[in-house]
């Protein structure tokens, strides 16, 4: 009997260090789903270049500042980044059915001298929301951005009211959509 | 979309100011890149964790928004921001996350308090042992006679007379 308890510490620190070895391998890669620090609190404004094709609507630049008032989606994108081509064709079909309500802009960020990447990207899509270029990433550093795809969704007083970490789905646009419409 | 178009008389400037605009930002950018760093950079960046690396500081990596943002904190010190303003900038966006030393609040401090627990248990738990240890030392062990003369016996067979008394 005394010889079992004496096992017991023994036991538990084995199980405790094979415990904490599975879950080293089995959590997968680390977790970028970390809450923005802009949450609920208003986005920082830009001005940044346009892309060729929206200048006959906006001009050479887009500026945040003249679509304050509206709620926004702000997505950020890269021409080398896979799950930005997965999550397009859902953010341009959210843009057809809410672009009246809801002000959209697509950004290509950490993408430095991609420009004709961003535009072949842009085409593939035929993206018919302002796309703008954040060639030196210095917006995305003041969204604190963590990678791309990322998409913040702003309501009309500017406040953040969630950002998304990830390729958007249909129902990840409805919803948060629907939220920012309420 | 209508509500974001350009007055005319501002649009019908533009295509003259483009070029002008063009060279100043590829000669502003040529200047930015081909700067060398002030060594307090990578210092300041060795203490802010890389946005898209796994495990690497700003200092550290070669990642592209790694040197934006060195650009950045180099900017900064050029404007007279000391090294906490600079981490605060950081801060301010990304959230403690950013920080490689977190700041000892909240659930920070278990990162702090955590090692030096275990460190102050470890030494009890190993004090604990010794003690247990030197006292068992110390108490005679009551052996049986009988068992103590086989013993003896089988040492003696194994060893010869002399061997044991």
């Amino acid at each position: 009997m005394s010889q079992i308890r004496r096992l017991v510490p023994v036991v538990a620190v084995v199980a405790g260090l094979t415990a904490l070895f599975l879950f080293g391998l089995l959590r997968g890669s680390p977790d970028r789903n970390i809450p923005s620090n802009l949450l609920n609190r208003p986005v920082p404004d830009f001005d940044l270049p346009l892309f060729e094709r929206y200048m006959s609507d906006f001009g050479p630049r887009l500026s945040l500042a003249e679509a304050r008032g509206r709620p926004l989606v702000i997505n950020f994108w890269a021409s080398w980044c896979g799950p930005c081509y997965e999550e397009a064709p859902h953010l341009q079909r959210a843009w057809l059915d809410h672009g009246e309500e809801v002000f959209f802009v697509g950004i290509q960020t950490q993408d430095r001298d991609a420009r004709a990447a961003g535009r072949a990207f842009i085409e593939r899509f035929d993206l018919g929301f302002p796309n703008v270029i954040d060639d030196d990433s210095r917006v995305s550093i003041a969204y604190g951005l963590f990678g791309v795809p990322e998409t913040f969704f702003v309501r009309a007083d500017g406040t953040l009211q969630h950002k998304f970490v990830g390729p958007v789905t249909e129902s990840v646009m409805r919803e948060q959509i629907g939220a920012l419409l309420r | 979309m209508t509500g974001l178009r350009l007055a005319p008389a501002r649009r019908a400037r533009l295509p003259a100011l483009l070029p002008a605009l063009l060279v100043a930002a590829l000669l502003a950018t040529a200047a930015a890149q081909d700067r060398p760093l002030d060594p307090r950079v990578f210092d300041i960046g060795r203490e802010l964790r890389c946005p898209t690396c796994v495990a690497e500081s700003v200092g550290e990596s070669n990642a592209a928004i790694a040197r934006e943002m060195r650009a950045l904190i180099q900017e900064q010190l050029d404007a007279g921001a000391d090294r906490r303003e600079v981490l605060g900038f950081f801060q301010e966006r990304y959230g403690d996350w950013i920080l490689l030393n977190p700041p000892m609040r909240g659930m920070n401090l278990l990162v702090w308090l955590l090692p030096v627990a275990g460190a102050v248990v470890g030494l009890l738990v190993l004090a604990r042992l010794l003690q247990r240890w030197r006292r068992a030392a110390e108490i005679p062990v009551d052996v049986d006679s009988a068992e103590l003369d086989r013993v003896r016996t089988e040492m003696q067979d194994q060893l010869g007379d002399g061997a044991v008394r």
